[in-house]
């Protein structure tokens, strides 16, 4: 038997890493929205097209999490007094910590000489 | 390209039909993007027993990052409540519309908030300078600059 391949369609999906919800199930997903906006996090914030990293997430110390263009909107109002719209604390923008394997030549050593 | 507004406003008027409104809110009116009327009463004890209200939002194309103008609405069928902190022309002086505004409120979010105020009140006045500020209030309440109160009525 001979199987010839006409077209195929590849299917990806993706998330942003918002931290801690690794094991995320789909009863919290409508959570997961910009809340100044309302669309998901995954989608882009109103004056975007694309969803993706022309439309980043930007995350407060606070650990509040919105589309960064919608919160760059606000923050640029006099009204938004540069607080963050879910705790009206001063808004600081957290580096973001990307979880990654440490590697063992990284790690210190210990062994005395 | 739609406004941020309009999109904004589609996707709460989705959640007002599919959860619908909490106790005692009614969407009236909402064909527009530009102006919604709903219906407020305060249920169980309160000084407004059997009184209904309608509460007037007036939308800008940069809604949830403008605030919304909102006031009681005053005509032939509705009148402004009677309350410390609400004029007798319908306007509002409530912190959270003015410079405590946040674009993570909605409107449901509002009106939750405008029915707890008239819920806690415990004597029925206008406030004291009634008179003075109806006389010379602008047609839009987002104009005035409203003194807050530190009190929680």
């Amino acid at each position: 038997m001979k199987i010839t391949i006409r077209h195929w369609h590849a299917i990806a999906q993706w998330r942003w890493d918002i931290g801690g919800t690794s094991d995320h199930d789909d009863a919290d997903a409508e959570d997961d929205v910009c809340g100044i906006c309302r669309v998901p996090y995954e989608g882009c914030c109103p004056a975007c097209k694309m969803p993706g990293d022309d439309c980043p997430l930007i995350w407060g110390e606070c650990s509040h999490v919105f589309h960064m263009h919608c919160l760059l909107k606000w923050l640029g109002t006099a009204a938004s007094k540069q607080q963050c719209p879910m705790d009206r604390r001063p808004w600081v923008t957290a580096e973001r910590k990307i979880a990654q394997p440490v590697a063992p030549a990284a790690l210190p050593s210990t062994a005395p000489s | 390209m739609a406004s941020i507004s309009a999109r904004r406003l589609r996707k709460e008027l989705s959640e007002i039909h599919v959860e619908g409104c909490p106790v005692g809110i009614n969407l009236l009116s909402a064909d527009n993007f530009e102006q919604w009327l709903l219906s407020l009463e305060v249920m169980g004890e309160s000084q407004y027993p059997g009184e209904v209200f309608a509460l007037k939002f007036r939308f800008d194309p940069n809604y949830p990052i403008s605030s919304p103008a909102v006031q009681f609405v005053v005509d032939g069928k509705y009148t402004s409540p009677v309350h410390p902190h609400v004029y007798s022309n319908g306007h509002i002086c409530a912190s959270i519309l003015g410079n405590e505004w946040s674009p993570v409120l909605s409107v449901i979010g509002i009106c939750v908030t405008l029915q707890s105020m008239l819920a806690s009140c415990k004597k029925k006045e206008r406030p004291q300078d009634n008179d003075r500020y109806v006389l010379h209030a602008p047609d839009n309440p987002k104009k005035t600059r409203f003194h807050y109160d530190v009190d929680t009525v």
